[in-house]
């Protein structure tokens, strides 16, 4: 009888200690850069997260448990984002990490990371061969060579248009990944035939482009390639037009898109996307739920654009992932999330991501290819024009 | 002692077996203190305000970056060199910067800054980067700690020790006390003594050094480094902001306000008050340029004097008066801008006389002082003491040999106190002595003008006529061998004038050799033995001074020609 008693308190108790273990929150930390020179970038993310939280919570959280989001400003510095790592993992004691925002930081979280066993699920790692941890996994939709994929996917896209360049003049940042992307269409470039009519360099953060966009007009190239980022694109353009010159065909690999809009020179121009706010990658319950309730929250954060636009789908894909391996691994530990993700394809709102990687590649990327598209600016909107079955509805590149 | 447990406590934290985070989050405190401090001890002693502390820390980061990175040796090697290629970067820009005189204030931070751009462009365009940045999460990090966080953490404490010992050693040696000189006014600061040149060398070497130590442990602490962000403008930013925070005038303050700041820009990494603690940040700017000038530790805390000695010094013999020329001036010419100031002048001093040196106003007295000093180069001549000729040497050159002046308006160093004022000569003069003892030559110099009483004041609080008994002490603390005192009666009422006339024989009964440059004739007729007297930049007299003052030349030179 007295073992009977015994095993029932234990029961109870056990019981207890569970419900109050399942009511605690799924607690994950991670840093953005919310202030400092990738501020912008870093609070656009920070809304589709939230966006994505919220969801996630009202459909009853991980695991039956509600989520905290423990994050912390890294000021776009990688020291600090080594050291909140570290105590996000040391002291705060979250259940799982997430990636930063940007490279350099990403690398330092990726120490961490290793050092303590962790996943890590980053969506904007510039440079893949960096990568050398086994248990961080890329949810950004690019290939682990993207200086092979990139260029050539923007190569077959300006292919299409009715007279195909010949030429091709590729201009570039040194911003690291930019840079490797550039040298990466040097190559494509050379490999398809064209003929290289100039290549030029300019350190981050430049300012002045007449002196390139003199040189451009002298090399009168069919097609401009522009390892360009942010504001690059609209100052280069801005310049162009200061000389009277209009390139017949012209790319950038990751420009501001707000700005871009509002330039009329920016007419045609053509940029990496993953996702917008068009058919075929709307229509869907859940991309209609992210592109509302990332407007709602962009106008109550005051963001400059409250568009769908790459920085947010991928913020808003790699919490689908982490959604995705933990219900999928029904666990919360590491290593089972890992071997998870390593084994399935998690479908995002920007496509289906995998990480079955290969020994020459860097671990957990999938090498010569990925869900990256072209889009280009017609009609003062961004509109994917390749691969076709991703175009806007009736929408083709627009050429010469 | 309380350094050294200090110091024994901050290294056992990694034994502690804390959570990692808390040696990561002082290691950040650590390198900023390194930062904050290397940068103060160029300009916040010297004055020489930088911009360009991100240039030297950078070649740090990509030394060990190059070193262990690609070339593969192991991480703590690159360190010695981290430090040696910023310092002969720093020495060899030194070197031709701190020659020209007008690269002072906003000019040597916009030069500073610009080198920043120039070394990044370098970097980021040759083979050290290029562009990709350098990965360096490969390289083999020694176990000095159970940890990882812990070993840099120890790296970061040990060189956090150094630098604050350094500033310390730095501020409290005869080299802090030249640079504080400099700081403060560095012409006279040459004159009294102080090897400018060789001085600012050392402390930009020695800046450097420590930020490019600081880069080499920094570039493997993250893993990563791009041209970017190690040459971001935040990093000259930051130190400004936390030396300026802590007192720059202060050995210690730089690091107090780089553990403040370090701590504060942590507490608002919480992403709700993300943009608030930047607002912070500029809010404590504003008012500490406002309200904190000199910071906290300048505020409040100020460099103590030694424990007053009052042992006796042997002062300098009196020398005795004779025939012998201590200096002789051949054939001196000067010309500002085609105004000739100075034209063939002759001029003998004798051994333990007062020469007065008279001449109406431009005539070119104060001009010979400054020629003789050193202070403007000279265009043509000769200038001889006790044998030795003195055109061509540094100014400092010339008062080690023996020469002090004072100047007509009184240039104290404004933010040394008088007795720091007056201990700085017996530092850099004939005989060079330590602080402590230079601050017992001091305090008797001030008890001979009567100034002990001011000692521990700055120079602003004193009056005309104690500033002009400041420039005396401060003349005579050097014990020199030959002192021009430049119109040290001029704006003194006669009372002050009485007084100081009987300092000047007190001075004389010393056995000094003077040359007294002066209007007033009582003065002059009643100390001077010989009388020099000068006119549009030419010697017209010299001898007696009842015979001079009687020469119609004199006469006509003063008073002007009669015509009716």
């Amino acid at each position: 009888m007295r073992f009977i008693w015994r095993a029932a308190a234990l029961a109870a108790m056990t019981a207890l200690l569970w419900s109050a273990h399942a009511q605690q929150p799924v607690r994950i930390g991670s840093t953005l850069a919310l202030t400092g020179p990738l501020g912008s970038a870093g609070n656009i993310q920070k809304v589709a997260i939230e966006v994505y939280i919220d969801d996630l919570n009202s459909r009853g959280g991980l695991l039956g448990r509600k989520v905290e989001w423990v994050l912390k400003d890294d000021q776009s510095r990688p020291d600090l984002a080594r050291t909140l790592y570290e105590q996000l993992a040391t002291v705060d004691k979250v259940d799982l990490l997430m990636g930063p925002y940007g490279t350099a930081s990403i690398l330092s979280a990726m120490g961490v990371a290793q050092r303590y066993g962790k996943i890590l699920i980053h969506n904007s790692f510039g440079t893949p061969r960096l990568a050398k941890y086994d248990m961080q996994f890329s949810a950004s939709g690019g290939a682990g060579d993207p200086e092979n994929v990139w260029p050539n996917l923007v190569f077959d896209a300006v292919a299409t248009a009715p007279k195909p360049p010949k030429t091709v003049a590729i201009v570039t940042t040194k911003f690291p990944s930019a840079h490797s992307i550039a040298l990466g269409a040097r190559e494509v470039a050379k490999k398809r035939g064209l003929t290289e009519v100039l290549f030029l360099e300019y350190e981050f953060g430049n300012r002045d482009f007449g002196a390139i966009a003199a040189r451009v007009k002298d090399a009168k190239p069919d097609f401009v390639f522009a390892g360009a980022l942010g504001l690059d694109g609209v100052l280069l353009l801005d310049a162009m037009k200061k000389i009277d010159y209009q390139p017949p065909m012209h790319f950038y690999t990751f420009p501001a898109p707000g700005p871009m809009l509002k330039l009329p020179e920016a007419k045609n121009a053509l940029a990496l996307t993953t996702f917008e706010e068009h058919p075929p990658h709307t229509g869907n319950p859940q991309a209609t739920q992210f592109i509302q309730g990332f407007r709602e929250r962009a106008a109550k954060a005051s963001l400059p654009s409250t568009s769908v636009d790459l920085l947010s789908t991928i913020a808003y894909a790699s919490w689908q992932v982490l959604e995705a391996a933990v219900s999928g691994a029904r666990s919360l530990d590491d290593k089972a999330l890992a071997q998870w993700l390593r084994q399935s394809q998690v479908d995002t709102v920007m496509g289906r991501l995998s990480w079955q990687g290969t020994p020459e590649g860097p671990p957990n990327f999938v090498m010569g290819k990925d869900i990256y598209k072209v889009k280009q600016l017609q009609d003062g909107k961004w509109l994917v024009v390749w691969p076709k079955e991703f175009a806007a509805p009736g929408a083709k590149l627009i050429g010469p | 002692m309380r350094f050294v447990a200090a110091a024994i406590v901050l290294g056992a934290v990694p034994f502690l077996g804390l959570p990692a985070f808390y040696e990561s989050f002082l290691y950040l405190v650590f390198h900023w203190v390194v930062l904050a401090t290397s940068w103060n001890i160029l300009s916040g002693y010297s004055g020489y305000f930088s911009f360009g502390h991100a240039a030297f820390f950078g070649i740090g980061v990509y030394t060990t970056a190059v070193l262990a990175g690609k070339l593969d040796w192991p991480f703590l090697w690159t360190l010695p060199f981290a430090a040696a290629v910023p310092a002969l970067v720093g020495v060899a820009l030194g070197a031709i910067i701190f020659r020209v005189r007008a690269l002072r204030g906003e000019l040597f931070a916009l030069l500073t800054l610009a080198v920043t751009f120039v070394v990044s462009t370098l970097v980021l365009n040759t083979p050290v980067d290029g562009g990709p940045g350098v990965m360096l999460s490969a390289v083999s990090i020694p176990k000095l700690a159970p940890t990882v966080s812990g070993t840099f953490y120890l790296l970061s404490l040990v060189l956090a020790l150094a630098t604050v010992a350094i500033a310390y050693a730095v501020y409290h040696s005869r080299f802090g006390t030249g640079l504080f000189a400099i700081h403060d006014d560095e012409a006279v600061a040459e004159v009294m003594g102080v090897p400018t040149y060789r001085f600012k060398l050392a402390a930009f070497a020695l800046s450097c050094a420590l930020a490019g130590v600081a880069g080499g442990i920094y570039g493997v602490f993250v893993s990563y480094v791009t041209v970017g962000e190690t040459f971001s403008g935040f990093v000259a930013l930051y130190v400004i902001l936390m030396a300026a925070l802590g007192g720059t005038r202060h050995w210690l303050g730089p690091a107090l306000g780089a553990a403040a700041l370090t701590t504060l820009l942590y507490v608002f990494t919480t992403s709700d008050y993300a943009v608030a603690g930047r607002a912070a940040m500029g809010l404590i700017f504003i008012l500490v340029i406002l309200f904190l000038p000199q910071g906290l530790l300048g505020r409040f805390a100020h460099r103590k004097a030694l424990p007053r000695r009052n042992a006796p010094i042997p002062s300098a013999a009196p020398a005795a008066k004779n025939m012998e020329s201590i200096l002789v001036v051949r054939d001196l010419s000067k010309a500002f801008k085609g105004v000739q100031a100075l034209s063939h002048v002759e001029l003998e001093v004798r051994r333990g006389e007062i020469l007065g040196l008279v001449g109406p106003n431009g005539s070119g007295k104060s001009t010979l002082i400054n020629l003789v000093s050193g202070h403007y180069p000279v265009d043509g001549g000769s200038i001889r003491f006790e044998g030795r000729e003195l055109v061509g040497e540094a100014p400092h050159r010339i008062a080690r040999a023996g020469i002090a002046r004072t100047y007509q308006i009184p240039r104290p160093f404004p933010h040394l106190t008088v007795l720091e004022n007056v201990a700085l000569p017996p530092m850099f003069g004939q005989v060079v002595m330590d602080r402590a003892a230079a601050e017992a030559e001091a305090w008797r110099w001030l008890e001979f003008t009567g100034l002990a009483g001011k000692a521990l004041l700055q120079p602003q609080h004193l009056n005309l006529h104690q500033r002009k008994f400041l420039e005396l002490a401060r003349a005579l603390a050097s014990r020199p061998k030959l002192l021009f005192l430049d119109e040290v009666l001029s704006g003194l009422t006669p009372s002050e004038m009485n007084e100081a006339i009987r300092l000047i024989r007190a001075i004389r009964d010393q056995g000094a050799t003077i040359v007294f440059v002066e209007h007033v004739m009582r003065a002059v007729m009643e100390l001077t033995d010989r009388v020099v007297v000068l006119t549009y930049g030419k010697n017209i007299a010299a001898g007696a001074p009842g015979d001079v003052m009687r020469d119609p030349q004199v006469i006509t030179a003063y008073l002007g020609a009669a015509h009716a």
